[in-house]
Formats: structure tokens, sequence, C-alpha cells
């Protein structure tokens, strides 16, 4: 058993400071496994509180959150799929747990990188389906994805390379799952002669080291940018694709490498013509 | 309040039919000391009911499980002015994400048990930060947290099932998970009190649910 895995038991009764819960959901994400121990874990953590003894809350309370409740409105239900609703505040993707603090209740120490995560993961979300669109698509784009794509446009401008790419006629998306469990996607378009990088779900690699990304033409492998690890990532390829015959990618050493090692590739794709 | 349920504007509403059901169901002094196994399937009715606006239903919930919810809370908290505001947190989202409440995710006691935990120690790790809990009080606080767990527990049955379930793990197991679970330590504070390295404080915490679980039958 990896050491993430280990973690699960830590994870429900909320013993892992935030960091560490931080590389556990990412992992959550992707690992079926964890989430059904998970889920299980806290039907017993559950019945383990009624070992606190059960203690009758101050009587005003009840009034008081009574009335603070007829303010409140209910959060519409989450429609499939949940990533093209429109933004929610409190937008959840982690499978178990309850929502993150909402920003007016959020401990003062982390409110703000939090609404900018999310924002970012809904982003990514909102790309993988329109990935998932484009190849169901096909050649065919539909006015559906169209109009997606003419408003993500509007809401985040310096995106439109992605929203060229995604709409290029001859548009190609290979995914693989890396060795390491994370999902990737490679979204690549010949006449554009782009391609873009996208993991979900990756797998945190530590703060020395980083996901790399490799053209290969023929056999020869050129280093191109590189990727942290941990959540939701895509990159764009630095190297255009004249005489690229393949994309890969590997874990390296911070700063990336010159070479890669056998040992260090995590997914290789070779692509069409 | 009874009688002022407004559904959300968007949705047309039938408040009419429902609160029959409330009339008909005891709660308030039941709550779950008879088994909150058969109150399960009640308690999705009722979060159902407050997705869709219904006040009446939303103050049901509370009185089937204010005094469980409220006695994790002030477990970890301590202090009852604390307990008191993460408590109207805890019951206003509920409130407000009681539409993404789904059978699928487990039941509804361990849904809102979770998020209670989640935020009454999060609330400790930002009172630590502030007044620093300090590793003075934790060391001290070792055994009192053992303690208060097995000597303030009420003589009822599912309770008491529990503590069997408790008693069914080894003693390490048990402190690591009570001090984590009841104490609002993280997994490193635990692995400091106890004296033991990181990864066999992670490794009983996990075993102490297994076993926990086991014990007691529960399933998914």
């Amino acid at each position: 058993m990896s050491e993430i895995h280990g973690a699960v038991g830590s994870y429900v009764v909320n013993a892992l400071d935030g960091d560490e819960r931080e590389e556990f959901e990412a992992h959550l994400a992707v690992c079926p496994t964890c989430t059904r121990e998970v889920q299980e874990f806290c039907e017993t953590a559950a019945e383990l509180s009624l070992l606190a003894s059960a203690t009758p809350p101050p009587a005003a309370l009840r009034s008081s959150i009574l009335s603070a409740i007829s303010e409140v409105r209910p959060l519409p239900p989450e429609l499939l799929p949940p990533e093209l609703l429109p933004p929610e505040p409190s937008a959840e993707i982690a499978p178990v747990q309850p929502s993150p603090p909402t920003a007016e209740t959020a401990p003062a120490d982390r409110p703000i990188d939090e609404l900018a995560l999310r924002r970012q993961q809904r982003h990514t979300r909102i790309l993988s389906v329109l990935v998932a669109a484009v190849v169901a698509a096909a050649l065919a784009l539909g006015g559906v994805v169209y109009g997606l794509v003419q408003a993500r446009q509007s809401q985040v401008a310096q995106q439109a390379a992605e929203t060229e790419l995604l709409t290029a006629p001859d548009v190609k998306t290979y995914t693989a799952t890396m060795k390491d469990g994370g999902q990737v996607s490679f979204v690549v378009s010949r006449s554009l002669n782009r391609a873009m990088f996208v993991g979900k779900g990756l797998p945190a690699v530590g703060a020395d080291r980083t996901y790399q990304l490799w053209t290969l033409e023929g056999q020869r492998p050129i280093p191109d940018n590189t990727v942290p690890g941990g959540g939701d990532r895509k990159e764009f390829f630095r190297e255009t694709l004249g005489g690229v015959t393949g994309l890969a990618v590997s874990v390296e050493a911070a700063g990336g490498a010159k070479q890669p090692n056998p040992s260090t590739i995590q997914v290789i794709t070779e692509l069409a013509a | 309040m009874n009688g002022s349920s407004l559904p959300p504007d968007s949705e047309g509403g039938e408040p009419s039919g429902s609160a029959v059901r409330f009339g008909a169901s005891s709660s308030r002094d039941t709550g779950f000391s008879s088994g909150w196994e058969t109150g399960a399937a009640q308690l999705v009715e009722l979060i159902t009911l407050c997705s869709r606006g219904h006040e009446e239903a939303f103050a049901e919930l509370y009185d089937r499980t204010s005094q469980r919810i409220y006695g994790i809370i002030l477990r970890v908290l301590r202090s009852p002015d604390h307990a008191a505001e993460v408590m109207q947190e805890v019951y206003v989202e509920v409130w407000r994400q009681s539409a993404r409440y789904s059978r699928d995710k487990g039941s509804v006691i361990a849904w809102m048990t979770t998020m209670a935990h989640r935020r009454a120690v999060d609330r400790v790790r930002s009172v630590s930060s502030e007044v620093a809990r300090d590793e003075r009080y934790a060391f001290h606080g070792g055994d009192r947290e053992i303690d208060q767990v097995w000597d303030g527990v009420e003589q009822r049955l599912d309770v008491e099932r529990v503590r069997r379930g408790m008693a069914s793990l080894t003693p390490i197991q048990r402190e690591a998970l009570t001090l984590a679970y009841f104490g609002g330590y993280t997994q490193s504070q635990v692995a400091q009190l106890l004296k033991l390295p990181l990864g066999t404080v992670k490794t009983r915490i996990r075993d102490g649910l297994i076993g926990l679980r086991d014990a007691l039958g529960v399933e998914a």
C-alpha cells in the first residue's frame, strides 16, 4: 500500500494539516478505493461521535439558527454534468467531505487561495468537458460546444489560445493514464501546429520534483515545459509540432531534465501524422 | 417561524401536504437513543424537504440531530461560545447544501457529523494559532482526552455498542483515534503526544477505524 492511501483514516478524522489534506484530496479524486474507504469511515466516525455525550444546545441557539436560515436560500441541486452549471460560490468537487468553509466563514489563514484554486479547478473542468465534447463531435463541431467556447472566451480572455486549439477543425485528443495514476489528455492540432497537456488529478510530486513534458521526433526526445504536480493542470507545449511523432511526460527534479531516464517516464503517446 | 416556510423563489413549491408529516413524527425527545437507523430514512426525507425550502422540515431536522451534533462540536472545542458559533455555521451550511446531499454519499447523520467535526477541528486550529494551545496543555491533555470520553459516556445501548467497539481496539489504536477525533489534534501532534513515529500513528488511526467499523458492522 502506498503511503498516501495510509492517510485515509487521518483524513476522515480531520487529523491532516492543510497541505496534507490538499494532497490527499488530490489523490482521492482519482482513487476509487480510498473514496469508498472514506465513505465507510465517515459512517464509522459518525458512530464514534456518540461517545461525546449528547448535549442539548442552548435554547437561544435554536431560534437564532432558525431565523438565520430563513434568510439563506438553499443552493440548487447539482445537475449533470456539474461542469456546465454556472459558477456557485461553494461548488464542491471533493466526493465525500462537505463543502470547505465559504468565504465569510473561512478561517483567516486560507480563504483567498482556496477561492482561486476552486476557480482554477472549475476552468480546468470546463476545459475537460470541452475536450470530451470536441472528441465526441469529431470534426463537425456542434453549436453547443461553440457556444460554450464563446462563453469561455469572454470569461477568460487570455485563454484564447486554448479556444483556438479546441475549435481547430483537425483537433484530436489522446488520453492516457500515467504510471502514477494521473489522468492525462493531449489536445493536438496539426493545422495549428500546437499541442496542450491536460492533467486531471495529478498526484503531488513534492516541492523538489516536477512533471516534465517532452516532444518526440522519432526516437529523439526534446525537453519541453514543466508542470507542477497535484490537482488539475494544463499547459501548452512550447515546441511546435513539425516533425513531432509523439508526446511524453516524465517526473524530474525541479527545473526539469535535458534527457529523460526510462524510469522517470510516466506516459508516451504516439501521434497520428 | 412555524408556518412561514417560503420555498425558493425559482420553484413553484407545494408547501401544503408536507406539513402533515411533521406532526406525525415524534422527534424531540426520542432523538437517536432509540437507534438512529430507524430514523435514517426520515432524515433523508427531511433533508429533501429542506432542499425545497421547507423551514419546518429544517426545524425538525434540527430537533432530531442538534443534541448529537452539538455534543461532538462541544467535545472537540470545549468552549460553549465557540461551539455555538460553529453550530450555527454547520446548520446554515446543512440548509444551504441540502440539495447537494445524496444518498449515494452515505447517511444524513454521517454527512452532518462529518461537516460538524471538520468545522469544529478547523476552529480548533484557527483558535490555537491565535492563542497558541500550547504543547504543555497538549501533554497534560492526553490523559484527560481518554478519561473524559470513557467516564462521561451515557449508558445507552448504541453508545454501549460503540464503547465495546472501542474496547476491541488495541490501546494505541484507541488512544490515537481518540486524540485525533475528540481532541482535534493533527496526526503529527498525536505522534508527539504518544511519542510514536508519524507513520505508526497514521496506521494506528486507520486500523482503529477499520477495527471499529468491523466491530460495529457499519456499511456505507
